[in-house]
């Protein structure tokens, strides 16, 4: 029987030795939940909005977006001020005097040179390597490293070459000093030279990854590839105990697909306006698991409300307004912003749904190739089709009865309202009536296809999950009945469909963009000729001399102007993608209890900012978004 | 039982080659490119060869022999014996930095969460996934022995028909099922367990949920075993000695009806320490289930072959033991 006993006995050793390892913390004075885990701490490789979101509680750039205004002003951060040259093109910052890394070391101009270098290498496969080259000479340093470490590894056949691979990197450094137009004179300057003049430098320079690194940290980390002369840097120097950074939190512990912990950083140059002593992220991927966890009180703000119940959740809050409507008319008139406006109602659970806009689009692709790639001709070359197409889509039957999360139909591509001074164009009807029709079926005629006769079967290609199954079909019937068209589903894995826009292998297919920094460019990019991102490839030379026209100008609302002429060739004319909606995003969290969350449009929300109102942390008095300046939307501080 | 001992250590290697080759073969075939998230933006051409470049994923065989030699220590042992490693480290400090980091056994990065490298995913998912699986044959051990035992003393009767109901309910019911069912109850009814975020509390009754299948085939092995047994001479012989009923149930029955018991709980161990993927994800805890599925979904060959190879290794490992502790208890068996 002893015998018996012992297989038992290892099992029970086992589970003891890691529960002891493994042991729960406290709860922290804030728990937010993101929709799924952090990748990354390392700012060059940071992509996702909530490896961003981190990010923004670590490190600090020069400015920052001030998400409590309306007109979506910049705030000063790590600098504490700054100067244009009268030709716009060189920017001059001021280090704060008080900046700090969370080792107490001074934040110098100098770091900011080091990191920016540092996101522009081809090395760091950046996201974000196209802001770092609106700095002087940024692309051509860009062109000429990857040149070179190219050549480099091709040389190389396989062997070691450490000498060299060193003296590359060596020359890559001399290079950047001789190309690049960023330059420390002193510890608390920073002189930047521009491309070109960019009046929304500052929208770019707010965006997370234009944040610094602590050099002497990265270098320790740093190494050369022997082989390929590739520069590696080991994550090891993002870990708890190891990572400097220069923002309001310290990482004090992230155990993989678990949990990220932080501490205030007590060197940040606020921290007395930091509410919170601990902040924790728990990792849940499980959408309904994360609801329960708000519900339970394990959580205080979940950024994205991801369960198949989403829809009676926001009928349910829209129920609760309407019976509340005067009061509602009644705040809204008094120019309070819509969190605000929640919080002086009568508490109800029903509220502590908060649909966000989001800097999100979610819309359609046309392939615009002649031919497809095996050859066939491709019929959605042709604009006249693809505007039949999209005057033929009833867009709000999507939001309404499809999504059903208080969305927007989309008629253009940039979110309206979302970019201070741009006027959108006001593209297609969002619903066909019948005239609409009508003229669909005619443009169809002209393109030489009436009553769709001698149109291929149109193939909708999607990946499985995230519901584009149902939005496809409610398109395809849209068309079939409309236009009598016929319209084939295909639904293929997500790493397929991904191929398949890179190597313009489709007909139609769903799409979607989140923009980055404050400026239609950000969205307008994308349908530039050649874009590595123009999964259309769509090739417009009017459009693409209207972005170059607009880069050329110096006034910010003429320049706006001829970008929203631009757009209004995309939306209205050209059509390479069909806007469907602007995303919402879900937030549950109790405003009579949480503060610091605004309605911002592009959905700038920073835990270092956020208050839990009676916790006696902070100043426990709810924030409020402050009205519009009446001039100097567009960006100034 | 040295001689099985040393066949087996001698046999494993060459297991692992085979499930490695397999892996990779499947893995490889997995449509797309490791290196692109699914969503979002795409870094240049040139960018993305550079990078197919530095992983060596620009050919199958390239990536084939470069993993097995930095991951199997060979390519350490080369470097080391070569001077090629001394030479990247004078290079380097003649730079003016410290030497790049060396690894052993280097398992690569993960291509999806680039903070991460797979050997520190498997050693953070590794304890949680033991302690799960460890706890959940406990439990299953427990269930399954009682009801087993109880099943066999009375067997048809209504004690019988009640644990046997169990044990269908138990392989039959889905984990998803039970699992959502309990946290309904105890963190949402009850509130004695939170939900959501990891807690020992919830990983126990995770550990609960993914023992029921294993406790019901536990009961089943159980029962046959002692209704066998109980109607041995050798019981006849305890109980006419005036041997007391339990001692002759748990001492004499028991210890041989156990056997087939414990040949089944080596891979059951196995299955439960890795295989808890949807528990994982019900319960949220992190362990190593989640990676075989994240793992293929993003393409992320590094983490795929990570992880195969450590569950391989564990069920070569706990076959091992078991064949080892079969011959310890009755030593007749050859």
């Amino acid at each position: 029987m002893f015998k018996l006993l012992v297989p038992v006995a290892v099992l029970v050793a086992v589970l003891l030795a890691a529960v002891l390892i493994d042991r729960p913390l406290p709860r922290a004075d804030f728990v937010y939940i993101e929709r799924s885990e952090v990748t990354t701490l390392d700012l060059h490789k940071a992509s996702w909005m909530h490896d961003l979101r981190m990010a923004t509680n670590i490190y600090e750039g020069l400015v920052r977006y001030d998400n409590f205004t309306a007109d979506y002003r910049k705030k000063p951060a790590t600098a504490e001020s700054w100067t244009v040259s009268e030709d716009g093109r060189t920017w001059t910052f001021t280090i704060r005097a008080g900046a700090k890394w969370s080792n107490g070391q001074p934040v110098r101009a100098s770091d900011f040179v080091y990191s920016y270098r540092r996101g522009m290498l081809p090395d760091m496969a950046g996201d974000y390597i196209s802001m770092f080259q609106l700095i002087k000479g940024g692309k051509a340093f860009y062109d000429w490293r990857a040149k070179a470490q190219g050549a480099f590894a091709a040389e190389s056949k396989g062997r070691a070459r450490p000498a060299e691979a060193e003296a590359l990197w060596k020359q890559t450094l001399a290079k950047f000093d001789e190309l690049v137009g960023l330059k420390a004179p002193d510890d608390r300057t920073l002189v930047m030279e521009l491309e070109r003049p960019t009046p929304y430098l500052l929208e770019v320079l707010a965006y997370e990854v234009m944040g610094p690194v602590y050099p002497p940290l990265v270098d320790r980390f740093q190494s050369i590839d022997p082989t390929t002369g590739m520069v590696k840097y080991d994550s090891g120097w993002t870990k708890p105990g190891v990572l400097i950074g220069n923002g309001p939190f310290v990482l004090e512990d992230w155990r993989y697909k678990r949990e990220i912990r932080l501490r205030k950083n007590e060197h940040y140059w606020d921290a007395k306006n930091i509410h919170f002593n601990t902040i924790s992220m728990p990792s849940v991927p499980d959408g309904n698991a994360a609801v329960l966890a708000f519900q339970t009180g394990a959580a205080d703000w979940l950024t994205d409300v991801n369960v198949a119940f989403r829809g009676d959740l926001v009928a349910r809050r829209e129920a609760y307004l309407e019976k509340h409507k005067d009061l509602v008319e009644k705040l809204k008139a008094q120019g309070l912003d819509r969190v605000e406006i929640d919080r002086r109602l009568p508490r109800d659970e029903a509220l502590f749904l908060q649909p966000m806009d989001s800097f999100g689009t979610y819309f359609i692709n046309f392939n615009c190739l002649a031919r497809l790639p095996d050859g066939r001709a491709n019929p959605l070359s042709d604009a006249r089709v693809r505007r039949a197409l999209v005057m033929a889509m009833d867009r709000s039957n999507i939001t309404k009865n499809v999504r059903r999360a208080g969305e927007e139909p989309a008629t253009t591509l940039i979110p309206p309202r979302s970019i201070g001074g741009y006027e959108s164009p006001k593209g297609l009807a969002c619903a066909p009536d019948p005239q609409a029709i009508a003229q669909a079926k005619q443009l169809l005629v002209e393109a030489g296809y009436p009553r769709g006769q001698g149109l291929p079967t149109l193939v909708f290609l999607f990946n499985k999950e995230g519901g584009h199954d149902l939005i496809a079909q409610a398109i395809k019937q849209d068309w079939e009945q409309n236009l009598g068209v016929s319209v084939s589903l295909e639904q293929v894995e997500i790493k397929v469909f991904r191929e398949k826009l890179k190597n313009g292998d489709y007909m139609i297919s769903r799409g979607s963009w989140f923009g980055d920094y404050g400026d239609p460019l950000t969205f307008l990019d994308l349908n530039r000729t050649n874009d590595g991102n123009n999964d259309r490839k769509y090739s417009s030379a009017r459009f693409d001399a209207l972005l170059d026209e607009a880069n050329s100008r110096r006034d910010p609302n003429e320049r706006l102007r001829i970008l929203s002429e631009a757009e209004r060739v995309l939306m209205e004319e050209d059509l390479p993608l069909a806007p469907v909606f602007h995303y919402k995003l879900l937030y549950l969290f109790d405003p009579w209890k949480v503060s610091g969350i605004t309605p911002h449009p592009r959905q700038k929300q920073y835990p270092f900012q956020m208050n839990i109102l009676g916790d006696e942390l902070g100043p426990d008095v709810p924030m409020r978004m402050r009205p519009a300046l009446k001039q100097g939307a567009g960006g100034t501080p | 039982m040295t001689a099985l001992i040393v066949r087996r250590l001698i046999q494993m290697p060459v297991i692992l080659l085979v499930i490695y080759t397999l892996t990779l073969v499947l893995a490889w075939k997995i449509p797309g490119s490791p290196l692109d998230k699914g969503e979002g933006r795409r870094p240049p051409a040139e960018v993305q060869e550079a990078m197919l470049r530095q992983y060596n994923l620009e050919s199958f065989w390239g990536f084939y022999w470069s993993y097995l030699d930095s991951a199997t220590g060979v390519k350490y042992v080369r470097e080391s014996l070569s001077g090629e490693a001394a030479a990247v480290e004078k290079a380097a400090i003649e730079a003016g930095r410290t030497a790049p980091v060396r690894r052993v056994f280097d398992l690569g990065p993960s291509l999806t969460d680039a903070a991460w490298r797979v050997d520190e995913i498997l050693l953070g998912s590794l304890p949680v996934s033991m302690a799960l699986g460890s706890a959940s044959i406990l439990i299953a051990l427990a269930i399954g022995l009682t009801a087993g035992i109880i099943g066999a003393v009375k067997p048809n009767s209504a004690a019988d028909f009640f644990t046997l109901l169990l044990s269908l309910v138990g392989i039959s019911l889905p984990s998803f099922v039970i699992g959502t069912v309990l946290l309904m109850i105890f963190a949402v009814w009850l509130g004695v367990v939170p939900a959501g975020v990891y807690s020992p509390k919830t990983a126990l009754l995770g550990a609960f949920t993914l023992s029921l299948p294993y406790a019901a085939y536990v009961a089943r092995l159980t029962r046959l075993g002692m209704i066998e047994v109980l109607g041995a001479d050798y019981i006849r012989t305890a109980r006419a000695k005036g041997v007391s009923e339990s001692r002759v149930i748990l001492r004499h029955a028991l210890k041989n009806a156990a056997l087939p018991v414990v040949s089944y709980i080596g891979p059951a161990t196995a299955m439960a320490m890795t295989g808890s993927f949807v528990i994982e994800r019900v319960f949220n805890i992190n362990g190593m289930g989640q990676h075989f599925v994240s793992g293929v979904i993003n393409k992320d060959l590094f983490l795929i072959i990570g992880v195969v190879m450590v569950f391989s290794t564990m069920l070569i490992t706990l076959n091992l033991i078991v064949d080892v502790l079969y011959r310890w208890i009755d030593p007749r068996i050859e």
